[in-house]
This record gives C-alpha cells, sequence and structure tokens, in this order.
C-alpha cells in the first residue's frame, strides 16, 4: 500500500494521500498543495482520477461529491521560448 | 475543513479579538496574541486558509530595501523567519539560498547603491556586487543584464502553504478558534467603537476586530466606517516544469521589474509588472502578461526558452498610495486595527505580526512599525520605498495617458 504511486511526476503514494487526509488537509486543494500530486508537468492529466479516488476513499464520501482542484492553464504545456516571440532551443 | 488547525466547533457569541482574514497576515498576528496571553481569539475566512493572496505569491524573502522605515520592518521579519520553522514545529521549507536584486542600467545602481550605508547603519546585512561577482552568482543569466546588485547571503524563500500551515497549527494548539467559510458581512460600531461583527448572519460581539484581508480590506474597512485608501491590484506568476538547477538565489531585476526563484524541486517560478494600469478585479490571467512574463525571463535566463511552462496563476495584492502597509489602529473607530495594504506581505508577515500583536496589547507601537500607521496619510509623512519591483503611481497614470 505504502508503495503504491498515484502520482508519477511527484511520486505521491496512496500512503501520502492518508497521512495528509489524517493531519487534517480534507480538501482536494489542499491535500494538491501538500502532496503535490496535480502539480508535475502532466498537471493531473495522468493522475487526477487515481488521485481523487484515494482521496474520496479517505474521506469515505463518493468522488462525484468532491470540489475538483483549480484548473491552470495553460490547457497543455508550452515552451517559454515561443511565448516570448523567440525559437525554442532545446540544446540545453 | 481543508487545512490543519481549522476548528469544526460553531462560532461563539463573544471573543476578545476577532481577527477578518484567514491568510498569513490573520493567522500569524492569531498566534502572536495567542503567545502574548490573550484568550478567545477567532481568525474569521470567507474561504479557506491561503485561499488568497498567502497561496499565490512568489514565496521571496529579503530586507534589503531602500528606505530606514522597510529596511528595519523586513529586517525584523527576515530574522522571524530564522526561527518559524523550530518554533512552530513545522517546516516551513525557509532557504536561504541569498536574494540578490540585480541592476543594469546607471540610474538603477546608484539607486542600490545608496541602499549600502542604509543598511550599515541599521545594522542590516547586504553585500555589494559587481558584474564579474554576479556572472559568478548567476552563471546561467545574460551577462549584459547584471551591472551590479545588492546580495542578502542569508535570505531567500519559503514555502508559502507550509508557512500558512505551520502558522494554523501552532495557533490552534494555543486555542485560536479558525473558522473557515465565515465572510464578515459587517461591522457593529457604536459611539465611535467597535462592538462586534456579523458572521453568516450570526452576531459575534467582540472589543477588537483586525481587518485583515488583503484584497478585499478596502470593503471591510468601510463596514467599520472606515475609508482605506488602498486598491485592488491584479499579480501574474508562471511555473516551469522541473529543470536541472541552474539558479541558487531568489533574484529581482530593477530593469525587468521580475523576480523569480528555482524550488528546490527545480521549478522556475517567476513574475514581472509592467507599467500598465491593471483593469482587473478579480484573479484572472492575462496574455499581456504572460507574453511579458515569457519575454523577460528569456532575456534574463535565455536558457530557459526550451523549458515548458506548466501553470500560470494571478493573485490581488492591496496597493496603498505609497506601496507601503497600512498597520495599527484605524483613526476614528476604537477597536477596530488594520493589517492591510500590503504587497509585499508574505516576506513581511512573520515580522509584522509580532509587532502588531504588541500595539493591540500594550497600546504603543514598536518604533518600528510606528511609521506605517494610518495616520501618515493625514500628516502626509508618506514612506518613500524605491527598491520594490511594482510599477509607482506616475507610471500607472504615464501609462494611461499613453493609452488615451
Amino acid at each position: 500500500m505504502s508503495k503504491t504511486i498515484l502520482c508519477l511526476c511527484h511520486d505521491v503514494t496512496a500512503e501520502d494521500v492518508r497521512r495528509a487526509v489524517a493531519e487534517g488537509y480534507t480538501h482536494p486543494e489542499t491535500i494538491k498543495r501538500y502532496t503535490s500530486a496535480f502539480m508535475g508537468p502532466c498537471q493531473g492529466r495522468w493522475c487526477a482520477d487515481l488521485v481523487m479516488e484515494a482521496i474520496a476513499e479517505e474521506l469515505g464520501r463518493p468522488v462525484s461529491e468532491l470540489q475538483p482542484t483549480s484548473g491552470r492553464p495553460p490547457a497543455y504545456p508550452v515552451r517559454m521560448g515561443p511565448l516570448a516571440g523567440r525559437p525554442s532551443d532545446e540544446s540545453e | 475543513m481543508a487545512v490543519p488547525g481549522v476548528t469544526h466547533h460553531p462560532l461563539r457569541s463573544r471573543y476578545e479579538v476577532v481577527i477578518a482574514g484567514g491568510g498569513i497576515q490573520g493567522i500569524a498576528l492569531a498566534y502572536e496574541l495567542a503567545l502574548m496571553g490573550v484568550r478567545d481569539i477567532a481568525v474569521v475566512e470567507a474561504r479557506w486558509p491561503g485561499a488568497g493572496g498567502t497561496g499565490r505569491n512568489g514565496e521571496m524573502i529579503r530586507s534589503a530595501f531602500a528606505s530606514e522605515e522597510w529596511a528595519r520592518l523586513f529586517d525584523f521579519s527576515l530574522r522571524r523567519w530564522g526561527e518559524l520553522s523550530a518554533e512552530l514545529d513545522f517546516n516551513t521549507l525557509f532557504t536561504t539560498a541569498g536574494y540578490v536584486v540585480v541592476a543594469t542600467t546607471a540610474d538603477e545602481v546608484a539607486m542600490l547603491r545608496d541602499q549600502l550605508p542604509v543598511h550599515d547603519r541599521l545594522g542590516v546585512r547586504s553585500e555589494w556586487l559587481d558584474a564579474a561577482d554576479l556572472q559568478e552568482l548567476l552563471p546561467a543569466a545574460a551577462p549584459d543584464l547584471l551591472t551590479g546588485g545588492v546580495l542578502q547571503p542569508h535570505a531567500g524563500f519559503a514555502h508559502h502553504d507550509a508557512t500558512l500551515w505551520a502558522y494554523a497549527r501552532a495557533a490552534s494548539r494555543r486555542g485560536v478558534e479558525i473558522h473557515a467559510q465565515a465572510p464578515v458581512e459587517a461591522v457593529d460600531v457604536a459611539d465611535g467603537r467597535v462592538r462586534g461583527v456579523i458572521v453568516r448572519g450570526q452576531r459575534i460581539s467582540t472589543p477588537v476586530v483586525v481587518n485583515a484581508t488583503g484584497a478585499f480590506a478596502r470593503e471591510v474597512a468601510a463596514m467599520a466606517g472606515v475609508e482605506l485608501p488602498t486598491q485592488r491590484y491584479l499579480l501574474e506568476m508562471i511555473v516551469t516544469e522541473s529543470l536541472k538547477p541552474f539558479l541558487r538565489p531568489a533574484v529581482a531585476s530593477l530593469a525587468l521589474m521580475s523576480y523569480c526563484h528555482q524550488t528546490s524541486r527545480g521549478e522556475f517560478v517567476g513574475g514581472t509588472e509592467f507599467k500598465a494600469a491593471n483593469a482587473y478585479d478579480d484573479v484572472v490571467v492575462t496574455l499581456e502578461a504572460l507574453r511579458d512574463i515569457a519575454s523577460k525571463f528569456v532575456q534574463l535566463f535565455p536558457r530557459i526558452a526550451g523549458a515548458c511552462l506548466i501553470r500560470h496563476w494571478s493573485g490581488l495584492v492591496d496597493k496603498s498610495p505609497d506601496l507601503s502597509p497600512v498597520l495599527g489602529p484605524s483613526p476614528d473607530v476604537e477597536g477596530f486595527f488594520l493589517d492591510a495594504g500590503w504587497t509585499y506581505g508574505f516576506m513581511g508577515a512573520p515580522g509584522s505580526a509580532r509587532l502588531l500583536a504588541r500595539w493591540i496589547v500594550d497600546g504603543q507601537p514598536d518604533p518600528v512599525i510606528a511609521p506605517f500607521g494610518f495616520e501618515r496619510f493625514a500628516s502626509g509623512k508618506l514612506i518613500s520605498e524605491a527598491a520594490t519591483v511594482v510599477p509607482t503611481e506616475e507610471a500607472v497614470e504615464e501609462t494611461q495617458r499613453d493609452r488615451a
């Protein structure tokens, strides 16, 4: 259980979610901020269903009753260079 | 409810102190008051603790400002930052990676150099860096922007949410009641004195109300009949995916009106300001700011042109006419205190909370906090702080004229 990874970007485990709820983070938005799930390069596109299910299980409520976290633009990651009107240099 | 320290109990009908606003200001103040032995303190937060500017700011911390008033207040705060994790029994992730303010033009160099005698006199630790020093400190930065700078090696950044949770948990352990989803709807004033507040339709009597409502401070002050000369102002920031470490200290650039740092997870976080009137009154994000942010940071750190931006968000600050916080009693309503007008509120909170708590309990201001009182608007003794990266009123008006 403790090694069940829910968020591949930041290695957030099922145990991390359980501990967050036990500490008093009981809203998906604050669980996001505490565990950093949803905050990696995938921005929740990969992990959201798994993390929300784990939160729902810990809270003993259906996923449909949970308020989702605030979505932030951009919808997909964008390179800084093109936004700045310059070519992106990927040589780094 | 949402974060540790928030109470599940209903609001009581009377408190000794009611603090409106559950951001870093309000909750740190509640903690400091409790530490001084004040009992029956309630924090009433309209949403959840940290939902406003506290969870949205750039997390950077310094005390090397140009004016004596700011340098003293923020240096006191910087010292508090070093104590917090141990004192609050919670890691705020305060990191003394350094904070450097960079000048590009001759005028900026002169302005920054002028600070150094002030810092020396006040015992504020800072050092001058020339172009070669800066290139060594910031190897990834464009050398043409690095003419000179002021470094504080013991300043840096912290985690904004962790700091709030640390204070909230410590305050609740000392008996402070933190109520979420509890907006102040009215302030009851009679015969020039605060009598209570209305929260969720319920009347609560209290002799002391503190207005720590961030971007909503003007409206909440108006409920008490106090005219607060502040204005909501939108700031926008971005974060990239995690990158190989390339930037150690926090950096503010005067020429680019920007500030940034790289987190311990490797994300590059930053925001910029531009000389434009800010027409937005809500937490929106704009393409204009996004382009400004991307172009300035690609100019400062050319290598991040290939980095992916993953989030763009905004927050609101409460801008006063001299950009300085408005702290202490309000002029005409006894018992109604202000903890408002903050644009550098995250870094200032640990210091101001302690000094404001003393002011409320003792009835007299410490000399470090006294210049930030409300009466400066009547006396005309406004604070002149030059080393901020926020557009001045003149710059904003100039742009408005240009646009018109």
